[in-house]
């Protein structure tokens, strides 16, 4: 069993009027794939954007309770924001490349974190990066090319490897695969499995099948609250609670 | 009496929809037949089929109407041995005749104009009735045979499709007929003004001082006089306060504009941004005459005070205070089109920089300008051709003298003021000086022209860069 990495201790969280979340307790455990699952709206994307603090991006936005990394807590509202998603990185739902070349888009992260102050270091930090991601061998001789140039799967390891180039502890997937093809999404679930020796992952997936393959964790999610979390091949085979019986059977959602 | 036709012709018209529509369907009732169309479309053929013939030969009637009735006139006027050398006088006599048949003519009237204004009134008369019997005759003709169409049951809706289409594009070619026209007017005037001046004089030439051309028939210049002409048309002084007004008023308009743009689109609050974005497009509904003398009597005369008191010479009108107020005249243009184009920025962008650790001004400085730089560049071209064609605020503010200078300070002109210079007051129309105003317009045009196929060009390149 690994260190608790994340702790989230009755979090709560409002959009103006409407709850989103409530009284959420949850840990994730330190190099180890948590999967997220439940149907559409139930607060898995709002869960994990609280890691990163990208909830502050919406005015409206309230988060209360406790969530710490390290023992350190996240929710406080002194904490410097910029070094928290330093260490906590995100991919989104969507491949988003910048439309820029390949190499900035890798470059641009350890630049703003002052990383790589000389080129040959920045081009070491780019090309492990890529290599992490397993796009390097593709893209090698191209990048200089624009990131939207690449394929859809490419352009999502490309996302990929620009989390990792700030080397973040946490890495957090919003659906990664949601936009992909079945082989691009094998690839990147390939990546997944490697990228756990390193960090600690957490998904959120729609597909039952690639939270059993790659996850050692599930939590189960519905209308805001957790419903059930435990290891992966237990929540699968065995749930405690009847709803969670329902969902992964198929039954609703 | 045209008035009273069209008037005639609309009344019927709309009387004619009502009962070609109540007429089909009492057709279909009783023969129980399905109609081809619906029962307005047979009401619009009958509209269409009564109107559309009269108006057009009413049209064609009132343009030739007056030509034919002239040349009849003055064929007349000769007759009866009025006697006239040239185009001029003929017409001169028949504006008399004219005037003595609506009582306003107040000169000597001999027998032949007499009898020639008696024949005038005769024509007028003659030409007034067999317009109003052709026009019955058509609008008669005409519902006659869509009536007989109706009652077969025709394919009406089709046909008022076809007629509607015809419409648009006579409207289309009516607008794309005038833009040719004005192109044509202005090269043909050019062409004779560089038949006189050199084409290269013209062009590279650095004195402006039309006001010495005092020619009155271009065709007849002697070698002295084009001596005098060849080094008054320099281009060189109006392009060059033009560009240098024009900058000055980017350089207000880009940064402020760009910058307000910003704000709106990335840090204003929905309600901050629903008040400040009408009250900042409201200055492009200011009339340009208006910071004309707001800039003329106030900002200029502020500049020379200011000016006196550190010890320069500050003209009263100087470029420094029309760019200045220009600038501020095109703010509007350059952050609403910023500030829409950063908006289309796709948020997922913005979220990519925040989740590495950017904070939001790194993020728009290096993610969200970058994109929206086609936009952008869009944006500031356009404002670029407004400050060209600007004249309002040059003409008050800028001065009329064309001098060669880099100094904000001193006054200098612009294309627009000069060709409005020029075609104030009383001019010849065969001088070099009037025919250059037409040349002016023509470059004006050529360069706002080049401008714009450059912006369309920079937008098309970058665009799609996202997505």
């Amino acid at each position: 069993m690994n260190n608790i990495k994340i702790k989230s201790k009755n979090l709560n969280v409002y959009y103006g009027n409407k709850q989103a979340l409530f009284d959420v307790n949850l840990d994730l455990n330190e190099k180890e794939v948590t999967a997220l699952i439940g149907p559409s709206g139930c607060g898995k994307s709002t869960f994990i954007r609280c890691i990163n603090r990208m909830n502050d991006v919406i005015d409206i936005c309230k988060v209360t309770g406790n969530i710490e990394m390290d023992g350190m807590n996240i929710n406080d509202k002194d904490l410097d924001v910029v070094s928290l998603r330093e260490r906590v990185g995100m991919v989104f739902q969507k491949p988003n490349p910048f439309p820029k070349s390949i190499y900035d888009n890798i470059s641009y992260g350890p630049k703003i974190h002052g990383k790589g102050e000389t080129k040959s270091e920045l081009d070491q930090i780019v090309e492990n990066s890529l290599k992490k991601s397993a796009l390097w061998e593709e893209v090698k001789d191209r990048l200089d090319e624009p990131g939207t140039s690449l394929s859809g799967g490419q352009q999502q390891r490309l996302c990929i490897a620009r989390a990792i180039s700030v080397n973040p502890e946490v890495i957090l997937m919003d659906e990664p695969c949601s936009a992909l093809d079945p082989i691009a999404t094998a690839k990147i679930e390939e990546l997944i499995d490697e990228l756990k020796k390193t960090y600690t992952i957490v998904i959120v997936t729609h597909s039952m099948a690639q939270a059993v393959r790659v996850s050692q964790k599930t939590g189960f999610f519905h209308l805001g609250k957790l419903i059930e979390v435990g290891k992966t091949e237990k929540i699968f085979k065995n749930p405690d609670n009847k709803m969670t019986q329902d969902y992964i059977t198929g039954r609703f959602g | 009496m045209n008035i009273v036709l069209i008037f005639l012709i609309t009344i019927f018209s709309i009387s004619l929809f009502f009962y070609g529509k109540s007429k089909t369907k009492t057709i279909s009732i009783k023969d129980n037949i399905k109609l081809n169309a619906l029962p307005k479309f047979y009401g619009y053929y009958l509209v269409l089929w009564c109107s559309i013939p009269a108006l057009v030969f009413l049209l064609v009637w009132s343009l030739f109407e007056p030509v034919i009735i002239k040349s009849i006139i003055i064929e007349t006027a000769a007759n009866q041995g009025a006697i006239f050398s040239d185009k001029n006088e003929a017409n001169l006599i028949y504006e008399k005749i004219k005037a003595i048949h609506l009582g306003t003519y107040f000169g000597d009237i001999d027998s032949i104009l007499r009898e020639s204004a008696l024949a005038y009134a005769k024509f007028i008369n003659l030409f007034t009735n067999s317009k109003v019997v052709l026009i019955f005759g058509i609008i008669i003709a005409s519902v006659i045979y869509s009536l007989k169409k109706i009652k077969n049951n025709n394919k009406a809706r089709d046909d008022v499709e076809v007629i509607l289409k015809g419409l648009l594009f006579v409207s289309s070619l009516i607008a794309i007929l005038t833009t040719l026209g004005i192109i044509f007017s202005l090269l043909f005037e050019s062409i004779k003004f560089f038949s006189v001046i050199n084409v290269f004089d013209y062009l590279f030439g650095t004195n402006w001082s039309p006001q010495r051309a005092f020619v009155r028939d271009a065709s007849s210049i002697t070698a002295a006089e084009f001596e005098e002409l060849k080094d008054a048309f320099g281009f060189i002084p109006l392009i060059a306060g033009t560009s240098f007004i024009a900058f000055i008023a980017m350089l207000v308009a880009v940064p402020i504009g760009l910058f307000s743009g910003i704000y709106m689109a990335e840090y204003a609050s929905i309600k901050v941004r629903r008040i400040s974005k009408p009250i900042i497009e409201i200055l492009a509904g200011i009339p340009t005459v208006v910071y004309g003398f707001f800039a003329a009597l106030t900002v200029g005369p502020f500049f020379r005070q200011v000016g006196e008191n550190l010890g320069l010479t500050v003209s009263s009108e100087s470029a420094l205070a029309a760019g200045l107020i220009m600038g501020i005249m095109i703010i509007p243009y350059v952050s609403s089109l910023s500030d829409d184009v950063i908006n289309s920025v796709p948020q997922s962008l913005r979220d990519g920089s925040y989740a590495v650790g950017a904070t939001k001004s790194e993020t728009i400085k290096q993610v969200v300008i970058p994109a929206a730089l086609p936009g952008i560049i869009g944006s500031v071209l356009l404002a670029v051709s407004r400050a060209i064609g600007e004249t309002m605020i040059v003409v008050m503010a800028a001065g009329l003298a064309a001098n060669l200078t880099i100094n904000p300070l001193e006054s200098t002109t612009t294309i627009t003021t000069q060709i409005v210079m020029i075609l104030v007051g009383d001019q010849e129309f065969d001088s070099p000086k009037t025919q250059s105003a037409f040349a002016l317009g023509l470059t004006l045009f050529i360069a706002t022209l080049i401008l714009n196929y450059i912006a369309q060009r920079a937008v098309k390149k970058y665009r799609e860069k996202y997505d």
